[in-house]
């Protein structure tokens, strides 16, 4: 600290200590910046004085994305369904996303619980004492979204990375797709009941970019629950589904008469397949290339491709 | 006659054993307890997730078993649950509506978080039953009321399934409701229980006459001089405001309604007045019991508590099924 | 479910003090002229009980002068015997209050009155129809009301019990109390004081027991299929294979 000659004027005087406390100002606030928000998907704001070193995830694809933006060795806890990468299978379970363990998440002592937004246990564990960050990505640019916000939660540079290579990830599956077989209607099973994935989800989405049309309009939004004759009557070229669901489908009403089951233009994905096709996170881009593979092996069976 | 007081002490005695076991097992053993004195996390848990829990299944099973007790009483007939008026197809509603609001951006800001699903099912669950009776006109025909709240039942039911079907990514998060489940039970819960649970037993016990009246038929009671409409109104809002607060903090919990006055009953004969207090205390034991079950069964995973409640009490009513039709069915 | 009228334009004065009997072919009317006068139905006129309108009494004041046994009702299965007796001291019991000395003692007279004290442990649900009928009966004596209104009460009682709810009547009649009955056993009926005979929804006739005329409406109200014959003191109803002619020169 200088000391104040007593040859200073008042006015150099008075500089000095502005100059001074503008210092002190400037030097504290990175140390206040260091306190941070993040808003969730519901509009709550969670406060963060530090960015959360012991984290939960109760979402497998926002335990995916933890991972790819480098954060992976910060999870201390993850639902039962969180099955990706290697690693995240030897950490702790707490529970499913429904019906989460509460008291083996407390005893986890995280920093930050990372919960979909329609789960309930948000409230117990705010109450007593836990952050919950609530996020749930549908679209394509809710990924893009989530990516970013666990970036900015997390502290970690490098999200915006992530969302390029997936980006750049489905466009080189869609370049895989030959010309000849663009265009086909396609009906893409996301679950049981039947859920179809509408043209506004992130499946919808790869498919506009592998160049097919969703038989589902957008109006029925991005997961609906269809009317089986709402496929029969659309008769599309190609059926996607999981393999729980495909079992049966040609025992539906009606559905023999469709070509695509006519003509075994159905791709069926195993277990592991459906995991990376039903998750919005980094590994988009391999279901774009499951997608991709699909249309072309079909193709290619029927001799259409070059 | 004198049996109630023993058969009260020997229930108390055993919730508190049940308080006990339920402090001590969870998901991190008993560690915690041990623990829990240096350990702040280990104490966080086991005072203020384990004990309201176990505290919370009890307060819930009471508020049924007090419910059962009610209805079966209003309505002479043994297979009365709590339910009956149309307040778990109210609830119903109400979450279904409330979980899909809740998805919308619209709603982040109003009333649907800060109420809560527990305030939702609440709600719902009174609203249930004031369908029931505008559809009954009021309490006085004991089948008029059964045959509204059936319908009721059905008509809400059914408008459910269109919300779930408008909106089908909250049919997980309503099946996890319908199951049943404590483990979300902390101590604000526990306290709006417990407001709901001590008045209503005062009420029902004071009203316990008329429904020993009533055991003898409307005529009967008629004759002996009890005020039918307005306790029977006040019994239904007994019942109304029991149910409403059990399903609004654990979901749709079957059979302990049910099963706990029969349980008293097969124990001691009692007129009603000790047998609302005992069957609320029969009820929270067995569902405290039910809760530490369902802790401990598949640890580290938990069972919904409903399912364990369903197996149990359907467990109980075959082999009542099975001694009547051996004994030869003595009513 | 629309209104049916049942009775019509009645106009009836029961004596106090007295037993009357209510007789009359099936579907007459009985049940649902005890029912209106005890209240539980609604009517066109009124019901007076000592002079005032049924419907003016404060309800626990009426059920402490008018007590009810119904015809086949529900009865609380699960308590004891001595339970359901002590149900019938409801109307005089303050709220919240346990029963009084005054209250056991009433429920134990009644017991006791009609042979069941001993049963009084027993659950109601495993007792025999005669019995369960006593303990009911018990319920309606312990309100030691006045006035007590029966219907069919004598059902499931075999003579011995029938001889002793003869007793009971007629001790409480005895002791100025007023008791109006519903009987289809015609012999036990004649033993009233007073018959009131229904038939198609009206009064046919209203008549003390003992005398000609009553036996006469009797046999017209049951279409002269039965015959009113004295044996040793007392009448006798006894079905007839054909119709008799009224003819003066055949005794009865």
């Amino acid at each position: 600290m200088k000391r104040m000659n007593s040859d200073l004027t008042p006015i150099q005087g008075l500089y000095r200590l502005a100059w001074l406390l503008f210092l002190a100002f400037v030097l504290h606030a990175p140390a206040q910046a260091q306190s941070y928000e993040v808003a969730d998907d519901r509009g709550v704001s969670v406060r963060f004085d530090a960015p959360p070193r012991r984290v939960v995830s109760l979402l497998p694809s926002l335990t995916e994305t933890v991972c790819a933006i480098g954060a992976c060795d910060r999870l201390v806890g993850v639902d039962r369904y969180s099955n990706w990468p290697e690693a995240v299978r030897r950490l702790p379970q707490v529970g499913g996303g429904l019906d989460p363990n509460v008291e083996a998440i407390v005893a986890l002592k995280p920093d930050v619980v990372l919960a979909a937004t329609s789960s309930r246990v948000s409230e117990r564990l705010r109450a007593l004492g836990v952050k919950v960050v609530a996020l749930e990505p549908k679209t394509g640019a809710d990924v893009r979204r989530v990516i970013g916000k666990l970036g900015e939660l997390l502290a970690v540079p490098g999200a915006e990375r992530v969302a390029r290579d997936i980006d750049a990830g489905v466009a080189a599956a869609a370049q895989s797709v030959p010309p000849a077989l663009r265009g086909q209607r396609v009906y893409f099973e996301a679950s049981g009941g039947p859920h179809a994935a509408g043209p506004q989800s992130f499946i919808g989405e790869m498919l506009r970019a592998l160049g097919l049309a969703n038989i589902i309009g957008p109006e029925l939004g991005p997961f609906p629950k269809i009317n089986p004759e709402l496929v029969v009557r659309a008769d599309p070229d190609l059926i996607m589904a999981g393999a729980r669901s495909a079992g049966d489908m040609a025992r539906r009403p009606g559905w023999q008469r469709l070509r695509a089951v006519r003509a075994q233009r159905v791709c069926v994905f195993g277990l592991d397949e459906v995991d990376i096709l039903v998750r919005p996170g980094p590994r988009m881009p391999e279901a774009a290339r499951l997608m991709a593979r699909c249309v072309t092996d079909q193709g290619a069976r029927e001799g259409r491709a070059p | 006659m004198t049996r109630a007081p023993w058969l009260a002490l020997a229930l108390l005695l055993l919730a508190c054993l049940a308080l006990a076991v339920g402090v001590s097992v969870g998901s991190t053993g008993f560690d915690s307890l041990r623990h829990a004195l240096q350990d702040p996390v280990a104490r966080q848990i086991v005072a203020e997730i384990r004990l309201p829990r176990t505290l919370g299944a009890w307060l819930t099973g009471a508020l049924l078993g007090l419910g059962g007790a009610v209805a079966q009483g209003l309505f002479r007939n043994p297979l009365a649950d709590p339910f009956l008026l149309g307040s778990a197809s109210g609830a119903m509603l109400a979450v279904a509506v409330a979980l899909a609001w809740w998805g919308a951006p619209a709603a982040a800001a109003a009333l649907v978080p800060r109420l809560g699903l527990t305030g939702a099912a609440f709600v719902g669950a009174l609203g249930g039953v004031m369908l029931t009776l505008l559809l009954a006109q009021g309490v006085q025909h004991t089948l008029r009321l059964l045959l509204a709240g059936v319908v009721v039942g059905h008509v809400l039911g059914a408008v459910k399934d269109l919300v779930t079907l408008a909106a089908p990514e909250v049919l997980a998060a309503m099946v996890a409701f319908m199951l049943g489940n404590t483990s979300l039970i902390g101590w604000q819960a526990c306290g709006v229980m417990a407001a709901v649970l001590l008045p209503a037993l005062a009420l029902a016990w004071a009203l316990a006459r008329v429904l020993d009246g009533l055991s003898l038929g409307e005529a009967t009671a008629h004759s002996l001089g009890l005020p039918l409409a307005p306790m029977r109104a006040a019994l239904v809002s007994v019942l109304a405001l029991a149910t409403g607060a059990a399903v609004a903090q654990a979901g749709l919990v079957g059979f302990v309604g049910l099963a706990a006055p029969h349980l008293v009953r097969s124990l001691a004969r009692l007129t009603h007045g000790p047998l609302v207090v005992l069957s609320a205390l029969m009820g929270g034991l067995l569902l405290a019991v039910a809760d530490i079950v369902a802790r401990v069964l598949i640890a580290p995973q938990e069972l919904p508590v409903g399912v364990l409640t369903a197996v149990l009490g359907g467990t109980y009513l075959l082999w009542l099924m099975y001694r009547r039709t051996r004994g030869g069915g003595g009513r | 479910m629309g209104k049916v009228e049942i009775l019509h334009a009645l106009d009836l004065r029961l004596p106090a003090g007295r037993w009357t009997a209510v007789v009359g072919p099936n579907g007459a009317g009985k049940s649902t002229l005890l029912r209106v006068l005890a209240g539980l139905l609604p009517t066109a006129g009124t019901v007076t009980l000592h002079g005032r309108d049924l419907r003016d009494w404060p309800a626990r004041e009426r059920a402490r002068q008018l007590a009810w046994l119904g015809q086949g009702e529900p009865g609380a299965e699960d308590l004891s015997a001595y339970d359901v007796a002590l149900l019938g001291r409801l109307p005089h019991r303050a709220w919240l209050a346990p029963p009084t000395e005054a209250d056991h003692a009433a429920a134990r007279q009644a017991l006791q009155a009609t042979q069941v004290w001993d049963l009084r442990a027993r659950r109601l649900g495993d007792l025999s129809g005669g019995e369960r009928q006593r303990v009911l009966l018990a319920r309606a004596l312990a309100v030691q009301a006045p006035v007590l209104l029966m219907d069919e009460p004598l059902a499931h009682l075999d003579p011995p019990h029938q001889a002793d709810w003869l007793a009971v009547v007629r001790r409480l009649v005895a002791a100025g109390g007023t008791v109006v009955s519903v009987l289809h056993e015609l012999g036990v009926a004649l033993h009233a004081d007073e018959l009131l005979i229904v038939r198609d929804g009206a009064i046919a006739h209203h008549g003390p027991c003992a005398s000609p005329d009553t036996h006469r409406a009797l046999q017209a109200a049951f279409d002269e299929r039965i015959r009113v014959l004295p044996v040793q003191g007392s009448w006798v109803a006894l079905p007839q294979e054909e119709p008799i002619h009224a003819d003066r020169d055949t005794p009865h």
